[in-house]
């Protein structure tokens, strides 16, 4: 078994390096586009993922991955399950907020909003963020990318001003609010 | 006799459609088509003869022609849905029992209506529930169908009679859910009786606190205070669920077909209908209900005016004792005489059945609603939300519902779905308490506004700014009434006192403070964001005089110092006008503080710390000092010295200034227009000097002119020699 570790390569320059796991291999490919095509100021490369561990054989080719993103999609138990025990193949040194979270429709129900709990508590526990998208509207598509790329400047170390485990303290999940028991 | 003229205005169609293309062939296909059509209707009405004269006893097993019936009946039901009669018919038919239970549940599953249902089907139906030989799961499939098709019902009244029958099965442990639900929806005034209060405290004795008996006592409790003595959470979470699931989709699909077939194919529809927009109305939740009276006028003797007969202000003043409020509180939403009504009776059964409607459709559709990407579901929604946020701005009062639902929306929210009306009505939620601001706002925002656009930034800034502006003026309205105990709105049980209200100002004003250094940290002071954090300071600065709240909250550094180093001039103006502004409303407040005129006490603190902003700018900008002690930003000399920068002081005055270099060249080049060589320090120098401030405050920077007329006095402008401070003396 295979760790993935953020730190055993030397970084490129004005280069990000995006990870994007989902099971469903759905949405993915989509932000990936997106996201590869809105960045002109810096190189962004996107690698696309079903599960961890990576396979080992190009291991040595894979460049540096500044920012590990678990899609899940809540609608399937089966996108939840892949994550969880897809997120035991990453190395500590990741959660210094180099991981984040995904999750699409949050806004599909009462069977969805369980396993969304369960993902919260999952990245509050973990000290990472978590973000909700649409991933049926290109609207919806085109802000999450946006969103992912601001996050992967700063785990890059591409925003002088501010560095991963910084944002990540501004925007690591916390606990749901008990709304429900009032 | 209807059917023929439709059949000939059909032919008619077909024959004109077909001079336009192939003659022959376009014919026989249309004809073959319409033939198609006629023979599905009248097998349709076949059947439909056939099952409504089906007899008691009939053989369900192996009895093909029953089925096939069925069958046909079943799919144009799915299909296109049912017209009002053949709804009457086939509920007739099920609820009879005359072929027995499971036929009767899979006719209650396939019963949609295509326009509405009328009253009398539903009489009757509730009449065979009181037979009380239905088992159990149709009396709960027909109960949850009423619910399903309530907004479909023409006309109430005579439900409404019947209410006592109706009653009377709340003692049933499996109905009870479902009919509270139907009572709530059913309840007038006249209805809440001390034997009914009696009866459901009774079967909430048994039940244990459920929510749908809750929320049915609570509206008894609106209508008949005295009656209902029970204390009931002032908030409560929505009892009732939706029962509309065996349905709702098929209702949904057939609803949608027929909206776009309206003007094609009635052909189905037997009954001449008076109102064809009255056609699709619940279940898509968004589309707001047209106005429609409760009641039909004949059987209510009752002197009342209904809404949908206002149609002047003058006749809103001279009815608004006897009006009656609609059948469905959501069409109060498109009339602007009806909010006027709403705004000002205050009618609390009114504000809790709205806010009913408005938090289920809310939940329904944004919350619960399926991941559909279409752009006609996403204009609709949009559309819901624009004209529930100028209902809110006309009413100038945030609904609860609305409330609420914002809270759990913000928790999935992609940031992008609907922003502007979204943060549209965050600015228009009422006063949090302070002790649970932080969970239910300022986290969910904060990771939205973390890792989002410089722009997302701004709006969530500036929609802050409005929430604070709106809070101020609620409190500067509400307090002069009564300065200590504030209720927090027109509906809500809730009070604050002064105190509370300060917590919850302080709350938000240092979380912006926060939301404002950091994010110009992080977008590298973008001059957008920082425009937008200035201008919630020109909010903050001016509570006290404005809103009479004695409350003052300095700018962080992490924005004033940007702002004071900014390299455009409309920044530092604006900042040179919050400055002076504070210090009118300190000086005031100290006034009023040594005169002891007001019980408040503001924090020496704050004096300090506002002292130190003051010299500082008055120092960089004024006086030519930059990094000196005491002053708030301080560099060791050495330091300075290695920075090799000539006369390092000079650098922020305002002819050195990156924002005001520009004026400072062209005033350099207007005094001396023959000198090649710029040297701007010769601006300094006596009369130059007056003439250059005179050039500078007079190109608009009226922030800044009135930043130098309070706090530099005339004295040391017109002697040209250093300008001081003042600072607001701090005892």
């Amino acid at each position: 078994m295979a760790l993935l570790t953020p730190f055993n390569k030397m970084p490129e320059l004005n280069t990000a390096n995006i990870l994007l796991v989902e099971n469903e291999e759905q949405f993915q490919t989509k932000l990936a586009d997106v996201i590869v095509n809105y960045e002109k100021q810096i190189n962004v490369n996107v690698r696309l993922a079903r599960k961890l561990p990576l396979p080992i054989e190009n291991a040595d080719t894979r460049p540096r991955i500044d920012l590990v993103v678990f899609i899940v999609n809540l609608i399937y138990e089966r996108s939840l399950q892949a994550m969880e025990s897809s997120i035991k193949h990453l190395d500590s040194g990741f959660f210094v907020g180099k991981v984040c979270f995904l999750v699409t429709g949050a806004r599909c129900g009462s069977v969805s909003h369980e396993r969304l709990l369960s993902v919260r508590k999952l990245a509050a526990s973990l000290h990472c963020p978590m973000l909700c998208a649409e991933d049926q509207t290109t609207e919806g598509v085109r802000a999450a990318a946006l969103r992912l790329l601001s996050i992967v400047k700063v785990s890059a170390g591409l925003v002088p001003t501010a560095t991963a485990l910084y944002l990540s303290a501004l925007t690591r999940c916390t606990l749901p609010a008990e709304l429900d028991q009032d | 006799m209807s059917e023929t003229s439709q059949l000939s205005g059909l032919d008619a169609d077909a024959s004109r459609q077909s001079d336009s293309s192939d003659p022959g062939l376009c014919n026989r296909s249309l004809r073959e088509n319409v033939r198609k059509k006629v023979d599905a209707e009248t097998q349709f009405r076949l059947s439909l003869k056939y099952l409504s004269e089906v007899e008691a006893g009939t053989v369900v097993k192996g009895n093909d022609q029953l089925e096939r019936n069925l069958v046909v009946v079943e799919s144009v039901a799915l299909s296109r849905g049912l017209s009002p009669e053949a709804i009457s018919i086939l509920l007739d038919f099920a609820l009879s029992l005359r072929v027995g239970g499971n036929i009767c549940l899979r006719v209650l599953k396939f019963l949609i209506p295509a326009t509405i249902v009328t009253q009398d089907a539903v009489v009757r139906g509730v009449s065979w529930l009181c037979v009380g030989k239905m088992p159990m799961s149709a009396q709960v499939l027909f109960v949850r169908w009423v619910l399903t098709v309530f907004d479909l019902v023409d006309c109430k009244d005579q439900l409404r009679d019947i209410y006592g029958f109706i009653f009377s099965f709340v003692t049933d442990e499996n109905l009870c859910p479902y009919i509270c639900h139907l009572l709530y929806l059913l309840t007038m005034k006249e209805h809440v009786k001390p034997y009914r209060v009696k009866k459901l405290l009774d079967v909430q004795a048994k039940m244990g606190r459920q929510p749908f008996l809750s929320q049915l006592l609570a509206l008894y409790k609106v209508f008949c205070p005295e009656l209902v003595v029970v204390s009931l959470p002032s908030r409560m979470k929505i009892g009732f669920k939706n029962h509309n699931s065996p349905w709702k989709s098929a209702l949904a699909a057939v609803q949608r077909k027929n909206r776009g077939e309206v003007l094609t194919d009635q052909s189905l529809v037997l009954a001449v209908k008076e109102k064809p927009t009255s056609r699709k109305r619940k279940l898509h939740h968004l589309e707001i209900p047209p106005l429609s009276s409760a009641f039909h006028s004949s059987s209510s003797n009752r002197k009342v005016f209904r809404l949908e007969q206002l149609s002047s202000f003058s006749q809103l003043l001279e009815n608004l004792h006897n009006i009656e409020l609609p059948a469905q509180m959501g069409s109060l939403l498109s009339s602007s005489l009806a909010l006027h009504y709403l705004d000002c009776v205050q009618d609390e059964s009114a504000s809790l059945r709205l806010n009913f409607w408005l938090g289920d459709s809310l939940h329904q559709e944004f919350l619960f609603g399926p991941a559909d990407g279409s752009s006609e579901a996403s204009g609709e929604a949009s559309h819901f939300l624009s004209m529930l946020l100028s209902t809110q701005h006309f009413l100038q009062e945030g609904f609860s519902s609305t409330e609420s639902f914002l809270y759990k929306f913000l928790s999935v929210w992609d940031g992008s779905l609907f922003r502007p009306q979204i943060l549209g009505l965050l600015s228009d939620i009422p006063l949090v308490p302070s002790s649970c601001i932080k969970t239910l706002l300022f986290e969910p925002l904060m990771q939205l506004y973390f890792t989002s656009t410089v722009f997302f930034k701004c709006s969530v800034i500036e929609c802050l700014n409005i929430m604070l502006v709106k809070w101020l003026t609620w409190h500067s309205v509400s307090a002069s009434e009564d300065s200590l105990d504030i209720s927090l709105n027109s509906t809500s049980a809730m009070s604050m006192t002064l105190s509370g209200f300060m917590d919850s100002v302080m709350e938000l004003v240092r979380f912006v403070g926060r939301l404002a250094t950091v994010g110009l940290q992080l977008e590298n002071c973008h001059a957008l964001l920082l425009c937008h954090a200035l201008n919630f300071y020109e909010t903050v600065c001016d509570m006290f005089l404005k809103y009479s709240l004695p409350l003052f909250v300095m700018p962080p550094v992490g924005v004033f110092y940007p702002a004071l180093f900014a390299v455009d001039s409309v920044t530092v103006d604006q900042l040179g006008y919050i400055m002076a502004r504070y210090r009118k409303n300190l000086t005031l407040a100290k006034k009023q503080e040594q005169q002891k005129q007001q019980t408040f006490h503001v924090r020496g603190n704050t004096y300090k710390e506002f002292n130190q902003l003051l010299v500082t700018m008055v120092s960089c900008l004024w006086n030519s000092k930059m990094f000196l002690p005491g002053m708030g930003m301080e560099i060791g000399e050495d330091l300075l010295a290695q920075s090799s920068v000539p006369e390092f002081w000079n650098s922020f005055d305002l002819i050195h200034h990156p924002a005001f270099l520009s004026y400072a060249i062209e005033f350099h080049q207007k005094c001396w227009p023959e000198r090649r060589d710029v040297d701007l320090n010769s601006i300094k120098v006596g009369k130059y000097r007056n003439w250059y401030m005179e050039f500078l405050l007079n190109q608009g920077f009226d922030g800044l002119k009135e930043f130098v007329q309070v706090n530099i006095n005339q004295r040391s402008i017109s002697s040209g020699s250093q300008g001081d401070g003042q600072p607001v003396s701090q005892t």
